[in-house]
């Protein structure tokens, strides 16, 4: 502790330490010489002889200094290194920006990799948890075999048969938008709900920040248990933080639900990117708007289920349990259905056990492989900045010969230069870390903006803010860079042969000028931008593609949004609903500057409802799914999606009248009977010919994209609305005009019908489209930008090592243009140095490229990686940029006037 | 070892026993001192002095303060603190067991 302090002092008072120990060792060999004087020495022998038996006073003094450690050293060679780079403010500026972009970019792509791929949940002992199966399937089915997906029925058994695990806990796997209200307010409010287990936060480990969380017995009896958990987040910002929280309540639909506590800060649940308002036990199920069927339903089969390992018992043992369970408990049910079909699908079915330790995310399985991607990019981004700042850093060692140089010969250790010269990179990298954590929190902010799908939509709930782990990840790349970009430099530029260095004027060093190292780094910049390069054009003409993709409908003068008719209280298939919704319809269709309105369940990239159908006369295939829309009258009308053969729904499509359904071409040429005309066959919805589910064609439409530009082609039939209700409904109006006028006017004649129905999402059907290639578009941008870096910092690295061998060459260039060469050869001679560089980097670079391009070929619509005319483009390119980076100092090197060459040293 | 250099790791002992004996002195004292007493026989490359110097001031074992000299000259007199008083025993028992030792096994011969 003594010793720290005495350090620190020392740092403070580094000044008059120097000048003490100077003085101290000036006095010893003043009276050395005085001695020697006396005993009657020459004067200068005297002199010689004092400082003989001193020793070398240099490296004394350096003893002396590193005694007093690292410390000292380290702020010394600091404020060197700052000196030193200030001296040169362009290299300063170029290797600082590209170092901040490099960190910047890497840091903000991690910081996204990180949340959604890394981070643990926030709950006790994370990996203790698993869900059953995969955890990838959302949503509802009645499928025999269902290993993502369970009823709730199933749940209870499970919990009480198993002896693995700890505590087990189930959640409804989908939570669409509803609406409530606060205390009884009047304003209906958008509430993000999930619907829980009573052991959901045991099972988590979570604690209240306030009141209580729920039990088993919060949901072990159906419909009277009106109590919510609400999140800190939705505590502060909708009612302040109020400590009174617990006297507070939600109306959701009918029921008013009671807060009974607060969840911990920073607690989503498992869905990474879903982050809940508040939590409901499974129990009210049926009371909230959407009236949810299943509590009792043992094939209803909508909920994930979660669990934590008992202590000593591994996955394995866990796996075999669950799965005896598994067969036991769903044949077991009186009401199980045991044919041979669902039999075959029981047999089949496997129940593995996921981690949950990083939690569930729709979100990784769409960006995971576009981050990816991006982090490679970026990384080689960085990897150029330091290539280029080595470069940088080497041509001024170079130049720095002499000083390094004239240190060891006055006995400085090699060590400690090279040291020196590490900490001046590590000062350079330091800065451009800073830098760069000030790019990475404003390019989270935008990536953020840019997976959220654009300016005018609510932002994803992640968290991306900068936190330990990120700060360690910019810290490792800083400080790795420091050590790539500084290492080479240093080791040459303290490997000096004393004499030949001061011998030696400013002149031609042979050693020095060929700079072969600097070539490898020009080289290696090369080919590194060419594969980015190559890389950008591959997403870009991707991107060019997917938005020239025929979607079937025309995605131009359609105003979009969803109507939340779920506030209402009423049930889909309520008579009183359907009227509503023609009302709406035929109110908004009135309007001047509207064409015509329909409701329909999915319009572009929403989700989807599959299913089997069974066509007579046809082959069944058990893996063929069919999208089912449920579509209103006007619904191809305002579409503009072409009619080909028979007609579309009318007012004699009724509730009452025989059930039809129309289909697309898709499913007539693959899925019907060849050669029949298929209007006016029947089919069945689903695998069984349950005549209930019998449908009639009337009419076949054109083929178009359902979920997303980059699909196959998708199979599709669409029911009526009358026939099927749907209930809570998107809304698709097609107008000309102005379209903040349009959405304003349909909105207040929605409200002129009910003036409680929410109205959300309201946008244009061409914003939907476009935000369905968020990725594709946040990977071209993103990589051209890249791209467009590199090629630039290798052209600065071109630049400077030419500019350098130049100034390096001017005595040679002045005697061959005495000697009569023609400015023109002078200038090819450089070039050509250059263009065999560049040529060779470009030849590595393909070959990278090629090798790589696998990696990419999943992620490109329309087109191959290994195309020639992207390489020939990239390849182009980066030519062109390359050798006009060159071309500047050729040109300056054949300006030079012979005489002042010849002059110049 | 070239001929009247110093085992390694002795300086210490040595500039800690002058100051113990001295009291206090500049280090061209400290240097003088070890030469005579040795009859010149220990020679010390005098500026490695003050490296030593310096290190024993950070671990604590001496103290320095600037004073004048008989000649009227500033310098900086060093003394030992009451840890390099402990030090200097230590090291002393250490010498005095190994050249022991030493000794013992050079007169059997």
């Amino acid at each position: 502790m003594g010793q720290l302090l005495r350090r620190l002092r020392m740092l403070f008072h580094r000044g008059r330490f120097n000048a003490e120990l100077e003085e101290e060792m000036r006095l010893h060999l003043e009276l050395r010489e005085q001695k020697n004087l006396d005993a009657g020495l020459a004067v200068d022998a005297a002199h010689r002889e004092a400082h003989r038996s001193f020793g070398n006073a240099t490296v004394i003094r350096e003893k002396s200094y590193s005694t007093w450690g690292w410390l000292e050293s380290f702020v010394q060679d600091v404020t060197y290194g700052v000196r030193s780079m200030l001296r040169s403010p362009g290299l300063t500026a170029v290797a600082l920006l590209s170092l901040a972009l490099g960190i910047g970019a890497n840091t903000a792509i991690f910081s996204f990799l990180d949340v959604l791929l890394l981070r643990s949940l926030p709950v006790r002992n994370p990996s203790q948890l698993v869900v059953l199966g995969e955890g990838g399937e959302l949503g509802q089915t009645d499928r025999y075999g269902s290993t993502d997906l369970y009823s709730y029925p199933f749940y209870r058994q499970f919990q009480q048969k198993q002896q693995v695990f700890s505590d087990v806990a189930t959640l409804f796997s989908y939570n669409p938008d509803i609406h409530g209200t606060i205390d009884r307010r009047d304003q209906m409010q958008p509430i993000s709900a999930d619907l829980v287990s009573g052991t959901f936060f045991s099972t988590l480990g979570v604690e209240p920040a306030l009141g209580r969380l729920f039990t088993d017995a919060d949901d072990n009896t159906e419909g009277n248990h009106p109590v919510v958990v609400i999140s800190y987040n939705w505590w502060q910002t909708v009612f302040s933080g109020d400590p009174g929280i617990l006297n507070h309540t939600v109306k959701l639909g009918d029921t008013t639900f009671n807060i009974v506590g607060v969840a911990p800060p920073g607690f989503f649940g498992i869905f990474v990117g879903h982050a809940p308002d508040l939590w409901a036990p499974m129990s009210m199920m049926s009371a909230m708007p959407l009236h949810f069927r299943g509590y009792k339903d043992n094939f209803s089969q909508s909920n994930l289920i979660l669990a934590r390992l008992k202590p000593g018992i591994s996955r394995e043992q866990a796996e075999a349990n669950t799965n005896v369970l598994y067969q036991q408990i769903v044949r077991g049910f009186p009401d199980a259905n045991l044919n041979a079909y669902n039999l075959r699908h029981l047999d089949e079915a496997h129940v593995s056990l996921t981690s949950l330790k990083t939690g569930l995310s729709a979100l990784r399985h769409r960006f995971s492989d576009p981050l990816k991607i991006l982090m490679g990019i970026t990384a080689l981004v960085l990897l150029i900045a330091c290539v280029n700042i080595a470069n940088l850093l080497l041509a001024r060692s170079t130049t720095r010969v002499r000083e390094f140089a004239v240190r060891q010969a006055l006995g400085a250790q090699r060590l400690r230069l090279i040291r020196q010269l590490l900490t001046e990179s590590l000062v350079l990298a330091i800065a451009g870390g800073l830098a760069g954590i000030v790019i990475a929190i404003v390019a989270d902010r935008f990536l953020l903006r840019m997976i959220s799908g654009g300016p005018d939509v609510d932002l994803i709930p992640l968290d991306v803010s900068l936190d330990l782990r990120l700060l360690l990840f910019t810290l490792a790349a800083t400080i790795g860079t420091a050590v790539l970009f500084g290492i080479i430099p240093a080791l040459r530029a303290s490997r000096i042969e004393v004499t030949e260095a001061l011998k030696d004027g400013r002149g031609s060093s042979n050693t020095v000028t060929r700079s072969p190292l600097g070539k490898v780094l020009v080289v290696a910049q090369v080919s590194i931008s060419l594969v980015l390069t190559v890389a950008a054009v591959l997403f870009l003409r991707s991107l060019v593609n997917l938005t020239k993709v025929d979607t079937g409908f025309n995605r131009q003068g359609v105003l979009r949004l969803d109507i939340d008719a779920s506030v209402t209280g009423l049930k889909s298939e309520d008579p009183r609903l359907l009227a509503m919704f023609q009302q709406i319809e035929k109110k908004v269709s009135a309007l001047p500057g509207v064409q015509s309105a329909s409701i329909a369940s999915f319009f572009f990239a929403q989700g989807t409802w599959n299913g089997n159908i069974n066509v007579p006369g046809a082959t069944y295939d058990d893996h063929v799914y069919v999208r089912h829309n449920v579509i209103d009258n006007d619904y191809f009308r305002t579409m503009q999606i072409p009619l080909l053969a028979g007609r579309t729904f009318g007012t004699q499509d009724s509730t009452t009248s025989h059930r039809v359904a129309i289909i697309s071409e898709s499913v007539a040429r693959d899925l019907f009977p060849a050669s029949v005309n298929p209007i006016g066959r029947h089919y069945f919805l689903g695998k069984d010919p349950n005549p209930e589910r019998d449908v009639e064609v009337i009419g076949l439409v054109k083929d178009v994209k359902f979920s997303g530009l980059n699909e196959p082609q998708q199979f599709i039939d669409y029911i009526p609305n009358s026939q099927h209700p749907w209930g809570y409904d998107g809304l698709a109006v097609r107008y000309t005009g102005d379209f903040n006028t349009i959405a304003t006017t349909v909105q207040q004649t929605i409200h002129s019908i009910n003036r409680t129905l929410p109205i959300t999402h309201v946008t244009t059907l061409d914003a939907i489209v476009e935000r369905s290639i968020t990725n594709q578009r946040l990977v071209a941008e993103l990589s051209a930008f890249f791209g467009l870096l590199a090629v630039f910092l290798s052209a600065i690295g071109i630049y400077g090592l030419m500019s350098y061998i130049v100034s390096r060459r001017t005595n040679e260039i002045g005697i061959r243009m005495a000697l009569g060469a023609a400015r023109s050869s002078v200038r090819w001679m450089v070039m050509r140095e250059i263009a065999r560089l560049v040529v060779l980097g470009i030849v590595i670079g393909t070959a990278i490229s090629l090798a790589a391009g696998r990696l990419v070929a999943t992620m490109l619509y329309g087109l191959k990686p290994t195309e020639p005319n992207n390489l020939a483009l990239a390849t182009a390119t980066l030519l062109v940029v390359a050798l006009v980076a060159g071309y500047l100092p050729a040109r300056r090197a054949s300006r030079v006037s012979p005489m002042e060459a010849l002059r110049y040293e | 070892m070239k001929p009247n250099e110093i085992p390694p790791g002795t300086l210490n002992l040595l500039i800690l026993k002058t100051l113990g004996r001295y009291g206090e002195m500049h280090g061209y004292e400290v240097a003088e001192s070890i030469l005579h007493a040795s009859d010149d026989v220990l020679a010390v490359e005098e500026g490695s002095l003050y490296p030593a110097l310096q290190r024993m001031l950070l671990k604590g074992w001496v103290s320095a303060e600037w004073g004048v000299t008989v000649g009227n000259r500033r310098a900086r007199y060093y003394r030992l603190t009451a840890a390099g008083r402990k030090q200097l025993a230590q090291e002393l028992s250490q010498f005095d067991r190994i050249y022991g030792a030493i000794a013992r096994v050079v007169e059997v011969g």
